[in-house]
């Protein structure tokens, strides 16, 4: 049972397996090294190309940079449409820290439970990034920021802001959460306005924090600043004054267009009802037309004057010259036409003053077809006003193959033709600028002084002026127009609304276009308030008010010294000045 | 010749790493002012906004007329000549 030593016999054969299991060890560690060669090798040459782009997908990003739209002011720098930096806010649910969600929560002034119970939700349903608020300012950004937690990603970003709010939501319209142009300038002027994005590839950690920036391709290129011609003191009161008289007539709309008679720059345009740009909860479509050049209205009388105009530029008739009205209708095919009351033998004048629809049939009788369709062309009727405006309506007018009698009695006192506000005014700068109709601007700087269309002779364009102050005297349609201090004139027009049986009876649009002062005139207004309900409807009694105080406010403040200031010597040598 | 060379790599690398510190440099230098530019623009815009708000000609008109008892001249008076 003693152990023998055999240590001795067995030490050869121990070394005899060792030199086969050393080969087999050696040769397999070989064939690791050559495997792990192999395949260093593989990776760095045959599949390098693809790894090295998935790493790339993993770590190189492409920011993009959000540019600055351009700012829309007024004529005098003063802001219509400003863009504000503002913050989106957003986490990554699975990788912010929960112990930190009441912080968030007062920093975004956000209720703490819902704050928590929104992140765990995320959680459950695995969502990598959630928004927590978007277009925060600034100031609640840096709040955020000065946590320094872990998962928050802020983004730059920009807001639009319409200072003016409704006084110029028409008119500038407004953008889209993305910025993009959406109505009015905003949509006419859009790829003027809106920058061009900035692009930078960068290196990001999987926490998505950036490491390196690798390079820039494109820099933020911000948008151009647009000045409209709009004076924005003239346009606060345009608006105030038309919406207190369609208040004021529980009207269904109303628009007004004011232009300079000079250059036929636009210095207001309101429609009513108008809408708050900076809130988009409240948008309601039909309240986002720019109703002064994208709605149609039949001009009524305010187109006789045009049918006198062509009359006078005939040579065949004087403002002296008489036409004899009675007995206050006549018949053209099946239709009777009517004045007010018999007016009897009227000049030309007259013809205006009284605003006699069968003084101006016999005129358009008299002159034919063609001649007043060419004159109605020439003053831009049915022709785009080329202010370039979304939606902007061309009118209507028809063709001299169609103008039989009585369709040619019914335009000449403006029936049977469709313009819009602006259309309107932009003929009535015709009277204004020697007979040369201009082209309406928005935009600074586009005005020439060549871009005018002559309609008349400057003589023919004198006298209308004059025949239009008659409408304003006391024995005119338009007293009510009256500005103290000033001459001026125009034409008051009260169309039947078109419904959807043809006109309606007791529907009315209510116009008045005119221009002042007289002497020199500065401005041309035209003023339609849209279904007038109550018992004043006439043009006359209706829109002539609103051209009133529009006007004797606008001269006002353009500083336009009175025309009519009648014995100012003798109120000065009687010393009575003061006084109330 | 081969320690021109030698001497050439050398330098070239010392450059190199140089460059790189510099653009690292003028990378931080150009991202410090585009946050500043940015914090200018945000401080341009309030007081364009602010400005636009308390000049607004309804304000003035109002102000004009409660605090300041102002009237529009109703009738043309002429005070001196």
């Amino acid at each position: 049972m003693n152990a023998t030593p055999i240590q001795s016999d067995s030490e050869p054969a121990l070394h005899g397996i060792a030199k086969w299991r050393f080969v087999i060890v050696m040769l397999v560690i070989a064939l690791i090294a050559l495997g792990v060669t192999v395949r260093l090798t593989w990776l760095h040459t045959v599949e390098q190309p693809f790894l090295y782009s998935e790493g790339q997908k993993r770590t190189v990003r492409v920011k993009s940079e959000p540019a600055r739209r351009g700012v829309i002011t007024d004529r005098f720098g003063q802001p219509l449409a400003v863009s504000t930096s503002v913050v989106d806010i957003g986490i990554h649910p699975n990788q912010i820290d929960p112990s930190v969600l009441p912080d968030l929560a007062s920093a975004l002034g956000r209720n703490a439970n819902d704050l928590i119970r929104t992140v765990a939700e995320a959680r459950l349903k695995k969502k990598s990034f959630i928004y927590l608020a978007r277009q925060v300012q600034p100031d609640v950004a840096d709040r955020v920021a000065a946590l320094e937690v872990e998962g928050i990603q802020l983004n730059e970003n920009f807001r639009r802001y319409y200072p003016a709010g409704e006084v110029t939501a028409d008119l500038v319209g407004l953008v889209d959460i993305d910025h993009n142009g959406q109505e009015g300038i905003e949509l006419a002027y859009d790829s003027y306005l809106e920058g061009q994005e900035g692009k930078r590839t960068v290196v990001q950690d999987r926490k998505e924090n950036v490491v390196k920036l690798v390079g820039v391709s494109s820099v933020a290129k911000p948008g151009k600043d647009i000045a409209l011609t709009i004076d924005l003191r003239l346009q606060y009161l345009t608006y105030r004054e038309l919406k207190a008289a369609v208040e004021q007539h529980s009207a269904f709309s109303g628009s007004a267009v004011l232009l300079d008679a000079h250059t036929g720059e636009v210095l207001a345009m309101a429609s009513q009802p108008s809408y708050n740009p900076n809130n988009r909860a409240l948008l309601k479509a039909e309240n986002m037309r720019n109703r002064a050049v994208a709605d149609v209205i039949e001009p009524g009388s305010t187109m006789k004057p045009f049918t006198v105009a062509a009359a006078l530029e005939s040579g065949r008739y004087k403002p002296e010259s008489m036409v004899d009205t009675d007995p206050g209708f006549m018949k053209v095919k099946h239709k009777t036409i009517r004045d007010h009351r018999n007016y009897g033998q009227l000049d030309v004048t007259g013809v205006i003053t009284k605003s006699s629809n069968v003084g101006v049939t016999l005129l358009s009788a008299d002159l034919g077809a063609d001649t007043m369709w060419q004159f109605f062309t020439k003053a831009g009727l049915g022709q785009p006003s080329g202010l370039g405006f979304p939606g902007e309506t061309v009118g209507q007018l028809p063709y001299p193959d169609q103008l039989d009698p009585l369709r040619l009695a019914t335009v000449s006192y403006g029936y049977g033709l469709a313009t819009s506000p602006l259309q309107l005014a932009q003929a009535y700068t015709s009277f204004t600028q020697n007979g040369c109709r201009m082209s309406v601007s928005i935009v600074m700087d586009s005005y020439s002084p060549e871009d005018c269309q002559p309609v008349m002779k400057p003589q023919v364009a004198k006298q209308m002026l004059n025949i239009l102050e008659t409408v304003t005297s006391s024995k005119g349609t338009g007293r009510r127009a009256r500005v103290d201090g000033y001459r001026v004139g125009g034409k008051t027009g009260t169309a039947h609304r078109i419904g959807r049986y043809g006109y309606e009876e007791a529907k009315y649009t209510a116009v008045f276009a005119g221009v002042a002062p007289i002497s020199n005139p500065e401005v041309v207004l035209v003023v339609v308030i849209d279904d007038p309900k109550g018992r004043e409807y006439y043009g006359g009694e209706v829109a002539a008010p609103v051209f009133s105080r529009i006007v004797s406010q606008a001269l006002r403040l353009r500083q336009v010294p009175p025309d009519d200031m009648p014995d100012v010597g003798q109120q000065v040598a009687g010393g009575v000045t003061w006084m109330d | 010749m081969n320690a021109l060379v030698w001497f050439a790599v050398l330098v070239s690398a010392l450059v190199q790493v140089g460059v790189s510190h510099w653009n690292r440099d003028l990378v931080g230098e150009w991202l410090a002012l585009e946050a500043q530019q940015r914090e200018l623009n945000q401080e341009q815009t309030r007081l364009l906004l602010e400005h636009s708000t308390l000049t607004a000609y309804g304000r003035i008109d109002q102000n004009a007329r409660k605090q300041l008892d102002m009237i529009e001249p109703a009738n043309i008076r002429v005070l001196t000549q």
